[in-house]
């Protein structure tokens, strides 16, 4: 900017340290920050005398509920590694996530994009809602390679190759339930949302936490975490397109012929639009994604427009 | 369940001993829930204290001071005790949060309308709770007598207003490269008088 030009960048040590920069002065300033060890170490003794100026106000005692909710959210937002290198500024962990671009843009489509070599099986099968017993998932017998095809290997390339990425990207959405903005998903209640983020981070915990990629045709990215000992699953897909009012996105478990819905969700049709599947995963399931009639169906009533194999 | 089980038993095996704020930032990284709790208890006061300084509203206030101990939860990894004391590191965050609060929101605007310059006269009008606090409170107090009315109103208004420079330049109706200085100068000056230099 033309009025910072003609000013010497070390001046605004002050406002930089009051937090009083807007953008254009912050980037000029970080520029020089970057160059001058002399104006880092100014940078940071006023920044003291700024943390001295907070440390004079009277403090407040927040209501309990405060410090409750926090408690209450912890084991369902994940924390983020330490950064490789030293920086001159820390960005939040949403600056981060924002910046991680989603699969292109398309539209909806009800074409098959099935990873494993038995397709949908399931659609339009038996009723067979019934769980199976507690013994079978504690039996370890995980299928931890998902048959191989080049979408599943090229998507799991893309996810493992950005880990940290994708635990932001999931930081960044458990944080927007925090600011009190819905991701205008699947997502109704605040409890829900706190049940949905916990299980998410149990997958992401768990030791045995595995996870398959691939693309619809239209070339969203879907991704598939789970956990065979929790029993339990995810899904997450990029930029989801919107489904008129009267349809939802409908999710499968699907075994041996059988489909046994998951639940329900909507997607707003930009950024990454996710859902704890409901029920118990068994080892070896298959995962689709239907798109049914509001409220969903007993069974599918159209060909998935994904399928992942566990 | 058993990898969050092991997750949880070594939580528990947490020292009973008092930690700084410093060893409980580095508990807090390794996903220790009640590491966590306890730097709640003994910063969170503060967090809120300046929060609402800044802020006013009180439910607001609360709700921002919620966001940042989110972001302390999940970003203790990134706290360097080379580069400053726990205290620091959380007061700027708890500073920066509460400045985007108000920069992103109309409320914010307002509220920087009503309050003015008004505010600057109940700066240090608070009560110090602690013995701690109204020590510091009055070292802090002193050292700004030492600025001119011109660099004390606009440190103030930058740090408890919430400001940014151009908006202070035209509330005090300065030109903008003087605010500037008058920012740089100011603190500058309470730092020799704090005695913070290195």
């Amino acid at each position: 900017m033309s009025r910072s030009d003609e000013q010497n960048p070390a001046d605004l040590a002050g406002a930089y340290a009051l937090h009083a920069l807007d953008a254009d002065d912050m980037a000029i300033f970080e520029a020089h920050l970057a160059e001058s060890k002399e104006a880092r170490i100014e940078a940071a003794e006023l920044t003291d005398i700024a943390v001295a100026l907070g440390l004079a106000v009277a403090p407040v005692q927040p209501s309990d509920a405060v410090k409750a909710n926090l408690m209450a959210m912890l084991s369902s937002t994940p924390q983020l590694p330490p950064l490789p290198a030293s920086r001159t500024t820390s960005p939040s962990a949403m600056d981060v996530a924002a910046a991680d671009p989603g699969a292109s843009p398309a539209g909806p489509s009800v074409a098959t994009a099935t990873p494993g070599t038995e397709g949908p099986a399931a659609t339009g099968a038996g009723t067979t809602a019934e769980p199976r017993p507690e013994s079978d998932i504690h039996s370890g017998n995980a299928s931890s390679t998902p048959r191989p095809s080049t979408a599943t290997e090229r998507a799991q390339a893309r996810w493992f190759k950005r880990p940290s990425q994708f635990i932001l990207a999931i930081a960044a959405a458990v944080a927007l339930f925090v600011g009190g903005i819905s991701l205008g998903q699947a997502l109704n209640s605040n409890e829900f949302k706190s049940q949905q983020a916990a299980s998410l981070a149990q997958i992401n915990a768990a030791n045995d936490s595995q996870r398959a990629a691939t693309t619809t045709v239209d070339g969203q990215e879907v991704t598939l975490v789970w956990s065979n000992t929790l029993g339990i699953s995810a899904l997450l897909v990029d930029n989801l397109p919107a489904l008129p009012s009267d349809q939802d996105y409908q999710l499968w478990y699907m075994n041996d012929g059988d489909a046994t819905s998951a639940g329900t969700f909507d997607s707003s049709g930009d950024g990454t639009v996710w859902r704890v599947l409901d029920g118990t995963m068994h080892t070896g399931d298959q995962v689709g994604v239907t798109v049914e009639p509001t409220g969903g169906s007993d069974q599918p009533t159209s060909n998935p427009i994904v399928a992942l194999q566990s | 369940m058993l990898g969050l089980m092991t997750v949880d038993s070594a939580g528990d095996l947490a020292p009973p001993a008092p930690a700084s704020k410093e060893e409980l930032l580095v508990q807090v990284a390794r996903g220790d829930q009640s590491a966590f709790g306890e730097l709640y208890d003994q910063i969170a006061p503060r967090v809120l204290g300046l929060v609402k300084r800044l802020l006013v509203d009180h439910a607001q206030s609360e709700e921002v001071t919620q966001e940042i101990f989110l972001e302390i939860w999940q970003s203790a990894a990134r706290y360097e005790s080379s580069r400053g004391g726990a205290s620091t590191w959380i007061l700027t965050m708890a500073h920066r949060r509460a400045v985007d609060r108000i920069r992103s929101s109309q409320a914010g605007r307002d509220r920087d309308t009503k309050i003015g310059i008004r505010d600057l006269a109940v700066a240090y009008d608070h009560v110090a709770e602690t013995v701690e606090v109204r020590i510091e409170h009055e070292r802090v107090e002193k050292a700004m007598t030492r600025l001119t009315q011109l660099q004390r109103q606009a440190v103030s208004l930058a740090y408890y207003g919430g400001l940014s420079h151009s908006e202070v330049a035209d509330m005090l109706q300065i030109p903008l490269g003087t605010v500037k200085t008058r920012l740089r100068d100011g603190l500058i000056r309470l730092r020799d008088e704090l005695g913070v230099a290195s």
